[in-house]
């Protein structure tokens, strides 16, 4: 009985343990999401004005931009130039507009702002660090051609392009 | 804290926008000679959009010639589309961006809408 134990028990020392290496891949990628986070209004502070301004009773569109990875898009922001619908307007209609980072998600991203470029309403941020940012456009339009005439009653609409193109 | 913070942006920001991957896709052999294809993913999370038009454009924002079942796509709220995109051989060299458009509604308030593009690129053999 003895022996047998023994036997048995060098038997199953000898045993080999079978063991399999399970390998867990992942792959990171790179990926923009575009954001509204908030909708922009006409605000019509006299007459001839529609601004999105808050001391006009209007609202500043905001947008945000999610990357995953740095140095895989640019972002791209467009403020209105004409309204897509509007009543008739036989008079010229005056725009303004700005574009600017309102916030961000890290420190790296401070230096965007200066880094940015322009080129006629659209301002384009380069996205050289994983985060989020915030962009807020603002627009105010002036009809009659500077000499201050009403706008027609009715429903006006600009549209902000928020683009996110990659690199 | 800060850090969380950021990553809970991050990780949540899925459920508020809109997104188009691969970032660099790739033209693949399909089933017809002298076509390639490519596969994209829509997502829409976008609530006042339903619908997305798709254009394929060169180096100058120029339009290539292209097909998928939809030019303008409905995607629901909180859904993804994957959709097949499909060139001539001969226009591979000159594609360099699949971009996707956010189709916009009307209604009776004066307001600024937010269109949002994203644009996936085809990477030349040298950027590679």
């Amino acid at each position: 009985m003895k022996k047998l134990l023994i036997t048995l028990s060098l038997i199953l020392g000898a045993t080999p343990i079978l063991a399999e290496n399970i390998d867990v891949t992942g792959t990171v990628q790179s990926r923009c999401t575009v954001n509204v986070d908030t909708p922009g209004m006409y605000g019509n502070p006299n007459a001839y004005t529609l601004t999105t301004a808050s001391a006009s009773s209007g609202v500043d569109p905001i947008v945000r931009f999610d990357v995953t990875l740095a140095d895989a898009y640019h972002a791209q922001v467009s403020y209105p130039t004409a309204f897509t619908s509007s009543p008739s307007l036989p008079d010229t209609v005056s725009w303004v507009g700005t574009v600017a980072v309102a916030q961000m998600s890290t420190s790296d991203q401070s230096g965007y702002q200066a880094a940015s470029t322009t080129s006629g309403s659209m301002r384009q941020y380069a996205l050289a660090h994983a985060g989020t940012l915030w962009v807020k456009a603002t627009s105010i339009a002036t009809y009659g051609g500077g000499q201050a005439k009403a706008f027609p009653g009715g429903a006006y609409k600009a549209v902000v392009l928020a683009q996110c193109i990659a690199q | 804290m800060y850090r969380s913070v950021a990553l809970c942006l991050l990780l949540c920001s899925s459920v508020l926008g809109h997104e188009m991957t691969p970032t660099y896709p790739e033209w693949q052999v399909s089933y017809s000679g002298g076509i390639k294809k490519t596969t994209m993913r829509l997502w829409n999370s976008r609530e006042d959009v339903q619908y997305y038009e798709i254009g394929v454009f060169d180096d100058e924002w120029k339009p290539i010639p292209f097909v998928t079942s939809y030019k303008i796509m409905k995607v629901d709220y909180l859904s993804q589309v994957k959709f097949d995109v499909y060139i001539r051989e001969t226009n591979i060299k000159d594609a360099r961006y699949i971009c996707s458009l956010s189709k916009l509604r009307s209604d009776n308030v004066s307001k600024t809408l937010l269109a949002t593009r994203i644009c996936s690129k085809f990477k030349a053999a040298w950027e590679l």
